[in-house]
């Protein structure tokens, strides 16, 4: 299998992140395409020819004015559009029922699960390494904190990254919306075992979901 | 044939020698403006201290923490004094250079010296008094942000210090006659420098 | 009056024999002699940077050695001439010799690929990419494009390139300790890099910050000497706006250094004390705030990324005119798009730190900061484009370096845009595609700028004519092969591949892009050989390329009224007067197409001809 484009998006925000993706591609794609053939074309058009002489202009202001306002606008276009994205993975915190505390370390995720009670800090607590399981079409709120450097929570599937940062606890959210396993690797510098530092995602159906956790906690 | 190589050493001079009335004289000669754009990097750095300062300032319920010794008050108040008084000094020093009265710069370039050196010896003991009393670099973020940026002005006096001590050897050479005016004249503009930081980061740490 | 050649023939003369060797060559107060000297030390950094470069590559290509189960065409090849056919065990070539712990009979543990990367950057950085820039053809073009004799302080010159060399020992000398190298990437994130037991690097990392707080002092020494030459000693008739465009950029880039590098240094100066002294300004432990390095860093390493494009673009914008044969499109756009970036750069230095939890509501006026901040950008590739159209152009080999460098920057600024947007950034933050990005700027950009650069002022540098066969395959080979080593850093970046790890086959989602590693390895092979004509070009014709003439390429600007190589003095008895701004090619005014700044055009006949 030959890929080379973004991965399987499986996650409700991940679509907005795409099409931005997708209409930057696209401005950026044709901006270079006209950038280099016109220059591609002036170098053939232009080329030195004995007897020639070259233009002498030292500028245009209007065509000078348009080039500068016209990306303007559009960047600032981009600008705003991105910010809607942004508030909705970031600023929003849709209600959830399903919170674990991820807390990164050299050189592995610890993943503390709250238990049937859905309180940390209580008895049914339950750690487990490098494994996060979560209900499929569910909202789910991650608290990410570090015990010594910065890591970073990166599942790409989700769209989703960020940093653990030691000493803060920030709260990211994501809804899966495929069952399967994805893999979670640490995506900033975190010392020399940090090219392994992986942990596996575990999107589960809601049956399936009820099973595991049924299997973690018996009683 | 060896006069390019004297003639490189100011602007104005160039122009004066070697053109027509094109350009204008530079109205601030080399070494005066060499010495505004070091005073600009100096300013960065206190500039990124002072932030990192302000940081952990801001975000503390309690500063100073109640179990670390208060900073001493009284004695830098006067030592802030002594400071201001340097300044005047050195003012008085230029403009005795200017004037040409040279027991009176003689006078006031010793005066300032001292002044200087003074400030550092209070500095220098009140800081052995408060790591006595448990107060170090690494007491915390109080002890690291009141040693660091506290230490690195001490550092600058220092420097302001040694500075000036050598333009007084130069011009004792020569009597305090003309040779050391642009030393003397960079070494003001550091030195109020020095003492201008000094009153910013006085209220800042000491006072607010 | 003495004839002009005869005086300045007398002048050099007269130098020579004033000075000996060790003040000619070593402490040597000539501007361009230091500029030569920074020039030297950076092509020999870029050896030790290069070469830490292609390790890494072949380490991503083949982790630790393996080949996989079906290696392609090139790797069967290499596997033949470097490895081991029969086990598939294929170790970087030429690193027997490196001991334990640093390489394992060529293969290269973990602990170094991060010192490997960290030091790649490091050194390219601050040692290659601003010592070439900033210190060789700062140096080396201020005094000579603005008219004046030498720098306005010469001895503080001299210490500037020498206090630079100290901190580039100091930087080498950590491969020397034990403990190896900084690896904690060239930003040095704390707490990582605060820690000692966090990287097991000691002495490393100490003296990682303590050469580039010496590095500073060299860089304050030559921005006092830039900014002062540049405001004080104009030739007559040089006012701002007839200043090349060059200059312009250096001299807005001597600003930036002059305020941004402090800020480092004081960053620098708390991680020392984190790590020597106790204090806990980056350590949660402790009460610090590990944001706050990166606020430092990024306030200081915004800036610097504009330190190290602004002399690119400045060069560009100087070739361009000349082999085009017209005046740069839109002068004062020019300057003011620079104007705006010095100023702009200031204030978009949190989009480095999207997704490092800062507030996002921060993030978003960064990412509005850093939108605006393109502007200036495009403005510049669009005059660049009008400075072509309509053109006489002549594809010298320096010409074909600054169109590369317009044509890569292009992408380099184009895909800027991708991360500076917050929610696409979520995705490819610490990606490869920051990694082509940069590349795309530094090497694509910076790079060949200083390749264009180096193949225009060699004449006037070193008083000969490059090899123009060499410069064509050393363009080529370049070009082609630069692409090949990091336009697939996009696509993989795009597939998610984080950048600094060390072993991409760890990860299941990433085998299938493991054939682009492949490619971009074998293709960063041949950029490395790609090198080796410049190589010889660059010696060969040091010592018996064609003599130059005084203005091989008939440029306007005033280092070609300068003898060639210009003495001491640069400008004999009587300096230039400027009488024009540096791009009045094909004015209608004159018969040939080309009219130097210097030459006046009336009834009394011309300076320097």
């Amino acid at each position: 299998m030959l890929s080379w484009w973004l991965p399987q998006n499986v996650s409700t925000y991940g679509g907005d992140v795409d099409r931005l993706f997708y209409l930057i591609f696209y401005i950026t794609g044709v901006s270079w395409v006209l950038v280099q053939v016109s220059m591609l074309v002036f170098l053939f058009l232009y080329r030195h020819r004995e007897g020639r002489r070259a233009t002498y202009t030292h500028g245009n202001t209007t065509l000078e004015i348009m080039w500068t306002i016209v990306p303007a606008l559009i960047l600032i276009m981009l600008g705003f559009m991105s910010k809607a994205t942004w508030d909705t993975i970031r600023h929003t915190h849709p209600p959830s029922t399903t919170v674990v505390q991820i807390t990164a370390k050299q050189f592995n995720w610890e993943v503390l699960y709250p238990g049937p009670d859905g309180k940390f800090d209580t008895d049914d607590d339950k750690m487990i390494e490098n494994d996060l399981h979560v209900p499929v079409n569910q909202v789910v709120r991650v608290r990410l904190s570090s015990k010594d450097v910065i890591h970073s929570f990166f599942v790409p599937q989700f769209r989703l990254k960020q940093d653990a940062v030691p000493g803060r606890v920030i709260e990211v959210w994501f809804e899966a919306t495929l069952p399967g396993v994805y893999e979670l690797p640490c995506a900033e510098l975190c010392g020399f075992g940090h090219s392994g530092m992986l942990g596996h995602v575990t999107v589960q159906t809601a049956e399936d979901y009820q099973a595991w956790n049924k299997e973690q906690w018996p009683s | 044939m060896a006069a390019p190589r004297r003639l490189t050493r100011t602007g104005s001079v160039l122009r004066v020698t070697d053109t027509g009335a094109h350009i204008t004289a530079s109205p601030i000669s080399n070494a005066r403006l060499a010495m505004v754009i070091f005073l600009a990097f100096e300013s960065m750095f206190f500039a990124a201290l002072i932030a990192a300062y302000l940081v952990f300032r801001l975000r503390s319920a309690i500063w100073p923490p109640s179990d670390l010794p208060q900073l001493p008050l009284a004695v830098t108040w006067m030592n802030t004094g002594v400071l201001a008084i340097s300044a005047y000094t050195m003012r008085r020093a230029r403009a005795a250079q200017r004037a040409g009265r040279r027991d009176e710069l003689a006078r006031s370039l010793v005066a300032t010296a001292a002044l200087g050196s003074l400030f550092l010896a209070v500095q220098g003991s009140e800081w052995a008094r408060l790591v006595g009393h448990g107060l170090t670099l690494s007491t915390g973020m109080y002890g690291a942000t009141f040693y660091t940026l506290i230490g690195c002005h001490g550092l600058h006096v220092l420097a302001a210090v040694v500075w000036l001590l050598v333009v007084l050897a130069r011009a004792q050479r020569s009597r305090f006659a003309a040779p050391v005016r642009v030393p003397l004249e960079l070494c003001a503009i550091y030195w109020f420098y020095v003492v201008g930081l000094w009153a910013a980061l006085f209220p800042l740490v000491y006072l607010l | 009056m003495t004839s002009p050649a005869h005086a300045e023939a007398h002048a050099a003369h007269a130098e020579h024999h004033q000075l000996g060797f060790v003040r000619t060559y070593l402490f040597s107060t000539d501007h361009k002699m230091i500029g030569r000297q920074f020039l030297f030390m950076a092509l020999f950094m870029m050896i030790i940077g290069g070469s830490l470069a292609l390790m890494m590559r072949w380490e991503l290509a083949w982790p630790e050695g393996n080949v996989g189960p079906e290696p392609n065409a090139a790797t069967r090849v290499l596997l033949k001439l470097f490895g081991d056919a029969s086990s598939g065990d294929l170790p970087i070539p030429f690193t027997k010799w490196i001991p334990e712990p640093y390489m394992y009979a060529g293969h290269m543990p973990p602990e170094f690929y991060n010192a490997a990367f960290t030091m790649h950057a490091t050194i390219m950085i601050f040692f290659v990419v601003m010592p070439i820039l900033v210190g060789c053809f700062g140096n080396f073009l201020i005094p000579l494009m603005i008219g004046a004799r030498d720098m306005a302080f010469p001895f503080l010159n001299m210490l500037s390139f020498w206090v630079g060399a100290v901190a580039g020992v100091l930087m080498l000398a950590a491969f020397f300790v034990p403990g190896g190298a900084a690896a904690g990437g060239w930003t040095s994130y704390a707490p990582l890099s605060a820690v000692p037991t966090y990287t097991g690097v000691t002495w490393g990392q100490n003296l990682w910050c303590i050469s580039l707080i010496v590095l500073g002092a060299s860089s304050l020494m030559g921005s006092i000497n830039y900014i002062t030459t540049i405001i004080n000693m104009r030739a007559p008739g040089m006012t701002y706006f007839r200043l090349p465009l060059t200059v312009w950029s250096l001299f807005i880039t001597a600003v930036l250094l002059l305020l941004a590098l402090p800020v480092l240094t004081a960053a620098l100066a708390m991680l020392l004390l984190d790590r020597m002294a106790g204090t806990s300004f980056f350590l949660p432990a402790g009460g610090g705030e590990p944001l706050l390095w990166q606020h430092l860093f990024w306030f200081f390493g915004h800036p610097e990324v504009y330190i190290m494009i602004l002399p690119g673009m400045g060069i560009a914008s100087e070739i361009l005119p000349v082999f085009a044969r017209k005046p740069i499109f839109g002068y004062r756009a020019m300057a003011f798009s620079m104007i705006g970036i010095a100023f702009l750069g200031w204030i978009v230095w949190g989009h480095h730190m999207f997704q490092s939890g800062m507030n996002p509501t921060l993030g978003t006026s960064f990412m509005i900061s850093t939108m605006v901040i393109a502007v200036p950008s495009a403005i510049k590739t669009f005059n660049w484009l009008g400075t072509l159209w309509g053109g006489n152009i002549r594809f010298t080999i320096p010409m074909l370096f600054a169109l590369g460098f317009v044509a890569m920057f292009v992408i380099g600024g184009l895909s800027g845009i991708f991360m500076a947007s917050t929610p696409v950034d979520i995705f490819i933050h610490d990606t490869y595609f920051i990694v082509a990005h940069i590349h795309y700027v530094l090497f694509g950009g910076s790079i060949f700028a200083i390749f264009g650069a180096i193949y225009f002022w060699f004449p006037k540098m070193f008083g000969r004519m490059m090899n123009n066969f060499l410069g064509y395959v050393h363009f080529w080979g370049t070009l082609i092969f630069y692409n090949g080593t990091f336009f697939p850093m996009h696509i993989i970046g795009i597939g998610g591949h984080m950048r600094r790890i060390y072993n991409p086959m760890q990860y299941e989602f990433l085998h299938p892009l493991q054939h682009w590693n492949v490619f971009m390895t074998v293709s960063a092979l041949g950029l490395g050989l790609a090198q080796i004509p410049f190589v010889i070009n660059f010696l060969y014709s040091l010592f018996f390329g064609p003599k130059a003439e005084r203005n091989p390429w008939h440029s306007n600007t005033l280092e070609w009224v300068a003898v060639t190589p210009p003495p001491h003095g640069n400008f004999g008895p009587t300096l230039p007067t400027v009488y024009r701004g540096p791009y009045e090619y094909s004015s209608p005014g004159v018969e040939e197409d080309y009219l130097p700044q210097d030459r006046l055009l009336s009834d009394r006949p011309a300076h320097a001809h």
